[in-house]
């Protein structure tokens, strides 16, 4: 039995003056109306949310409420940035298992009613607080930053190589009206942008942003009894690292990805990358890491990360458009928010209904890629249609 | 419009005890990894190996080789009492250790481990250029 996504929504993502349920709520009445479903025909909710800086803290409840599903659920689901995978994967396993029919899943975050250095002392705990933030002070673009000094070192890898996936993304989010950035930017101002972890720069780095996303899942069955329209989950893969960034094989590539796409490859058959889709949404919560996903994704040779951005091989009309709404860099990364957003685009895309910023479909078939931490999680999805 | 919530201040209480040697190490100017019989090496340290055994205390010495580092410029809330610092870390044989270091070391030198006090009053490891 095929399990299939049948509705999307996505709330704008950026500073928002609205509260975590009421943000939560604009994406879900856009997925129930997207599928032509309301809050009745949902079997089971599953709500997605770190949850650390806003001031609901167990807030599953508060959301599941609020969106009009009480009763339905909720689970609550947590996996850092990778929540959003998580939570899909929840909703997915209870569809499979024959427990539920039809359900959703919410992926909310709000980041900014806290101020950005206690967002930094809070995401500087997303490792192993004990032996790293506590003694150390590590923060999340620090994390990332001694990735790309690892890679750097290693492959010859540049700071303007790196600039060029922030202004790939900044082109596309200025073409996504939901993105949290709507400008484009240059190399030069990324380079001389103020230095945040070195050598990351303010613009290799995720905005702090509020989002929410939303997607409805269903069996085969209630697709055919619905007539409903479905993008299908054809493979899925996942893996996991240790919490402690000291324990790891390298700094140079994230052995979680690796891990998750060789069996999210071998679930779908598929051998090159490259030949199997149409375009891919990858983790980019700084630039480096987009560099370091085209690597352990496959789309290029370990290493190579750097020219293939040079290349533009990662752009509309390359050998694999990467995260053509603006990614994570630029359309935003409300942690929890993220996995399911990349669904959204998946879905949107699929479908063409994705306006100016739509790829050619010859394939019909895409990934998403997305971590929690710095390679803490890794969860990749295939789909098609 | 804004409402403020009412103020929440979390600090925990960390339970150290069966580890507490690592930090009478530190201000002994010793670093500590733990081992097991079965050949894991552990560090950071950890009281339990995952076979089921007990470990034990063996004092990381030597040189290390620098894997990786970054120079932290936006500090978070809870290191505003210090400047811009460097993060780094470094393989001694079968472990490796973060550390900070005030001295602006690349990748592939070679650092010796040692442990200080930092301006917040926390000893903890630190590296030098051998
Ligand atoms: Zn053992």
């Amino acid at each position: 039995m095929r399990v299939g996504v049948v509705g999307v929504g996505c709330s704008k993502f950026g500073v928002r003056d609205v509260t975590l349920q009421e943000i939560a709520f604009e994406a879900v009445i856009e997925a129930l109306k997207d599928a032509n479903l309301s809050q009745e025909e949902i079997d089971l909710s599953v709500v997605g949310c770190v949850g650390t800086r806003s001031y609901e803290l167990m807030p599953t409840v508060v959301i599941n409420e609020y969106c009009g599903f009480s009763g339905k659920g909720p689970l609550g689901v947590e996996a850092a940035c990778a929540t959003g995978s998580a939570a899909v994967y929840t909703a997915y396993s209870s569809i499979k298992s024959g427990i539920s029919d039809i359900s959703i899943v919410i992926g909310v975050e709000k980041m900014t009613e806290v101020d950005t250095a206690v967002s930094a002392a809070i995401g500087g705990r997303a490792g192993n607080y004990l032996w790293e933030h506590h003694f150390y002070g590590t923060t999340f673009p620090a994390y990332y930053a001694m990735h790309a000094t690892a890679h750097m070192a290693r492959f010859g890898t540049t700071e303007k190589q790196m600039a060029l996936v922030a202004v790939k993304a900044h082109r596309n989010a200025a073409k996504n009206p939901k993105a949290h950035f709507q400008k484009e930017i240059t190399v030069e101002e990324v380079l001389s942008s103020k230095v945040i972890a070195y050598p990351l720069k303010l613009y290799d780095c995720s905005p702090i942003s509020d989002g929410a996303s939303a997607a409805v899942l269903a069996s085969e069955k209630a697709v055919k009894d619905y007539g409903l329209d479905a993008v299908w989950f054809e493979s899925i893969g996942f893996s996991s690292d240790t919490s402690n960034m000291t324990m790891r094989e390298n700094f140079f590539s994230l052995r979680a990805t690796r891990i998750a796409a060789e069996m999210a490859y071998k679930g779908a058959k598929i051998s090159d990358p490259l030949r199997s889709f149409d375009f891919a949404t990858v983790h980019d919560c700084f630039t480096i890491a987009e560099i370091i996903a085209y690597e352990d994704l496959g789309f290029c040779k370990k290493g190579k990360g750097g020219e293939f951005i040079e290349k533009g091989e990662s752009d509309f009309g390359g050998k694999i458009p990467v995260n053509t709404f603006g990614g994570l860099k630029a359309r935003g990364h409300p942690l929890a928010a993220t996995g399911v957003a990349m669904v959204y685009e998946i879905v949107k895309q699929l479908r063409e209904e994705a306006g100016k910023l739509q790829v050619d479909l010859k394939h019909y078939r895409a990934l998403t890629h997305n971590i929690g931490g710095t390679g803490h999680f890794s969860w990749v999805f295939i789909f098609g249609r | 419009m804004i409402v403020e919530s009412r103020e929440l201040k979390l600090k925990n209480r960390i339970p150290v005890t069966r580890i507490a040697k690592y930090w009478e190490g530190l201000k002994e100017g010793k670093v500590f990894k733990t081992v097991c019989k079965c050949g894991m090496s552990y560090y950071p340290p950890k009281a339990d190996c995952v076979c089921g055994n007990q470990t034990e205390w063996v004092e990381i010495v030597g040189e290390g080789i620098v894997e990786s580092f970054t120079v932290v410029h936006s500090i978070p809330a809870c290191f505003e009492w210090g400047g811009v610092y460097r993060i780094v870390i470094a393989k001694f044989e079968d472990v490796r250790v973060m550390g900070w270091s005030e001295e602006d070391v690349k990748i592939g030198e070679r650092v010796s481990i040692l442990t200080k006090k930092d301006a917040s009053g926390i000893w903890k490891v630190w590296f030098e250029k051998r």
